[in-house]
């Protein structure tokens, strides 16, 4: 098991022959890793299952067999000591904003955590007034572009400091310069990311890649084993019609 | 907890978007909204007591200033006008509603539509014709013939309630919650 | 944003939303109690002097509010005009636009966030039946950033039906509308659980 840069003494997140079925479908099966790197990204062919890989660490879903433990904790059961552990960033912003305007949106997690109304909106003015986006505290979450929201999603999930960060592909829908921004964003953070993406391009300085297919480990390792062979059997795949076969 | 909350607060808005799909004209010339279809789906959808505090939200929040009344109307000003007794109906036409489809265990889509009549109209009426009355300072019979025209309007969505009950049954069984 | 609250701000606006909710209570019950169409003429003068006093804006968009109640005023006139107790009707109509007007003056002053402050304070007691204040503020703040998101989601799905239909939209589209808010509320429950949940302290 590759374990290129361990971050600090944190036990990480751990799966135990972890699987996940919906009314019968099995969608992920079999999934032994620990994951303790700073920059992991998951990669795999639409319907996959890595959406639900995510889901599956962040505790949203139970696993059906087998056990997931983030910090030592079952993020299903204790969502309260998860907060401090891991964050997620959804793939759609808008299914993510719960609030009408930015500055109760980000003061909702804090208050989740246990701060009161006036020191989370503190600390959620502070917040803004580090990111130089003080003027948005009161302005409706509509008036952000699609961009605006995914960084103000990002922004959400930062203000709770969580020591892991999960993505669902950061950059969908993004334009270029807008990517261009948050990568720079998130490069800087110093927490562990776990990242999916289509893009191979989006994983370098990243420590280890995992490709799921067909909701099982097909490879796991440095970037410059795993991408390429997954580069190639993308190209491969592409050549033939290989989307005749319904995900769901 | 944030499921039932979710689908509580997302069944009131429902209610606001469906005053404003537009209106269909009946043949007898009476134009009629999606709103109180809105009131009988909480109802059969999400059973009595999560239906209730749908609508009973829709209407709070109605009463605060939000303008989410068919044609945009809200405030406390509803509370004086002559509709009164349908909005303060709201609520309890949603619990009549859901609570037939919880106890009558029929198929869903006849339950749906019984239940819709028994809360959505007649329950329903029994209020907004109430209420019509005390501000019109009119009688009861009197003000139920000011309300006549729109009973078969709502007969009709009555049986939309009851289609549409049965279709998201189809295609979300895990979000009826009425029959959960 | 969604409201009616007035974008002409008056001094109204200051005064506590507990206070003039009161107030606005008891003048529905001195209304209510009033039985000569002289008293009601002089509660309409005040009433409509009180508008012109927050400016022509403030209360042209007053007027505005009243507009949905005129098919009613029209039928107190038409029966009232058929039996001839053209003071009886008078008090009726008279009452039904002055109690509409002042409710609504009170929505037109009070902002949304004093209106939910006074209910979380009020709905306090009701923490020992369950109900916590912070669900009920979460509940609120829910319906108020997802009306507009199914109005627009909605209009979309009307123009997707035009797009590929010559008949107008009719009421198979409440399916699609119904469907489209149990999946908003799905990703909502959801998000509220990656954030934390709501059950617990």
């Amino acid at each position: 098991m590759p374990n290129l840069s361990p971050l600090s003494d944190d036990p990480g997140l751990i799966l135990r022959d972890a699987s996940f079925a919906l009314s019968g479908r099995v969608i992920l099966s079999g999934l032994d890793l620990h994951l303790t790197e700073r920059r992991i990204g998951i990669i795999g062919r639409n319907g996959s299952g890595k959406t639900t890989f995510l889901r599956l660490l962040a505790g949203l879903i139970a696993p059906s067999t087998g056990s997931v433990t983030v910090g030592g904790v079952d993020p299903a059961k204790d969502r309260k000591a998860m907060l401090g552990l891991l964050g997620i960033l959804f793939q759609n912003p808008d299914h993510q904003i719960i609030f009408p305007t930015v500055g109760e949106e980000l003061a909702f997690g804090l208050r989740q955590q246990g701060l009161d109304k006036a020191a989370a909106l503190a600390k959620t003015r502070a917040l803004l007034h580090a990111h130089g986006r003080a003027h948005w505290e009161a302005e409706p979450v509509t008036a952000l572009s699609q961009g605006q929201r995914h960084f103000l999603c990002l922004l959400s999930v930062l203000a709770m400091g969580p020591r892991t960060i999960l993505l669902d592909e950061p950059f969908a829908g993004l334009d270029l310069p807008t990517q261009a921004r948050l990568t720079r964003s998130l490069a800087d953070l110093p927490q562990r990311l776990i990242t999916i993406t289509h893009d191979p391009a989006a994983l370098q300085g990243y420590d280890r890649v995992i490709w799921l297919e067909a909701g099982r480990l097909r490879a796991d390792g440095r970037v410059d084993a795993v991408v390429p062979a997954f580069t190639a059997e993308m190209a491969r795949l592409g050549e033939a019609d290989a989307d005749t076969d319904l995900a769901l | 907890m944030e499921k039932n909350v979710a689908y509580i607060a997302l069944f009131a808005a429902l209610i606001a978007v469906l005053g404003l799909v537009p209106q269909i004209t009946l043949a007898t010339g009476v134009p009629i909204t999606a709103q109180s279809l809105g009131v009988m789906l909480c109802g059969t959808v999400l059973g009595a007591r999560r239906g209730f505090l749908a609508v009973l939200l829709f209407v709070a929040l109605v009463a605060l200033g939000l303008p989410l009344l068919s044609g945009g109307r809200g405030g406390l000003g509803v509370f004086s006008s002559p509709t009164v007794g349908f909005v303060i109906g709201f609520p309890v036409a949603a619990f009549v509603a859901g609570l037939v489809v919880e106890k009558w265990r029929v198929g869903l889509g006849i339950a749906s539509f019984a239940g819709a009549i028994l809360g959505g109209v007649l329950v329903l009426y029994l209020f907004g014709i109430t209420g019509m009355a005390v501000v019109l300072g009119k009688s009861w019979p009197a003000a139920s013939l000011l309300v006549g025209a729109y009973i078969p309007g709502d007969l009709i969505k009555a049986g939309m309630a009851g289609f549409i009950t049965q279709g998201l049954a189809r295609l979300r069984p895990h979000a009826v919650l009425s029959r959960g | 944003m969604l409201t009616l609250t007035s974008p002409f701000e008056t001094p109204l606006h200051r005064l506590p939303a507990g206070l003039k909710l009161a107030a606005l209570a008891l003048a529905s019950i001195g209304l209510m109690a009033m039985q000569s169409l002289w008293a009601l003429g002089v509660a309409g003068v005040a009433v409509v002097c009180l508008y012109l006093a927050f400016g022509r804006g403030f209360a042209g968009y007053g007027l505005r509010l009243l507009r949905p109640l005129w098919p009613f005023v029209l039928i107190i006139a038409l029966w009232h005009g058929w039996t001839g107790e053209f003071a009886a009707g008078g008090i009726i109509a008279g009452r039904l636009l002055l109690a509409v007007a002042l409710a609504n003056l009170v929505t037109m002053t009070t902002r949304l966030e004093d209106m939910m402050t006074l209910v979380e304070r009020l709905a306090r007691p009701l923490a020992r039946f369950g109900l916590s204040p912070r669900v009920l503020a979460v509940a609120v703040a829910l319906v108020v950033r997802f009306t507009p998101v199914l109005m627009d989601k909605a209009g979309q799905l009307m123009q997707a039906w035009r797009a590929r239909s010559a008949r107008r939209v009719n009421w198979r589209i409440v399916l699609p509308i119904s469907l489209m808010a149990l999946d908003e509320a799905d990703h909502v429950a959801e998000a509220i659980r990656a954030r934390g949940g709501l059950s617990g302290p």
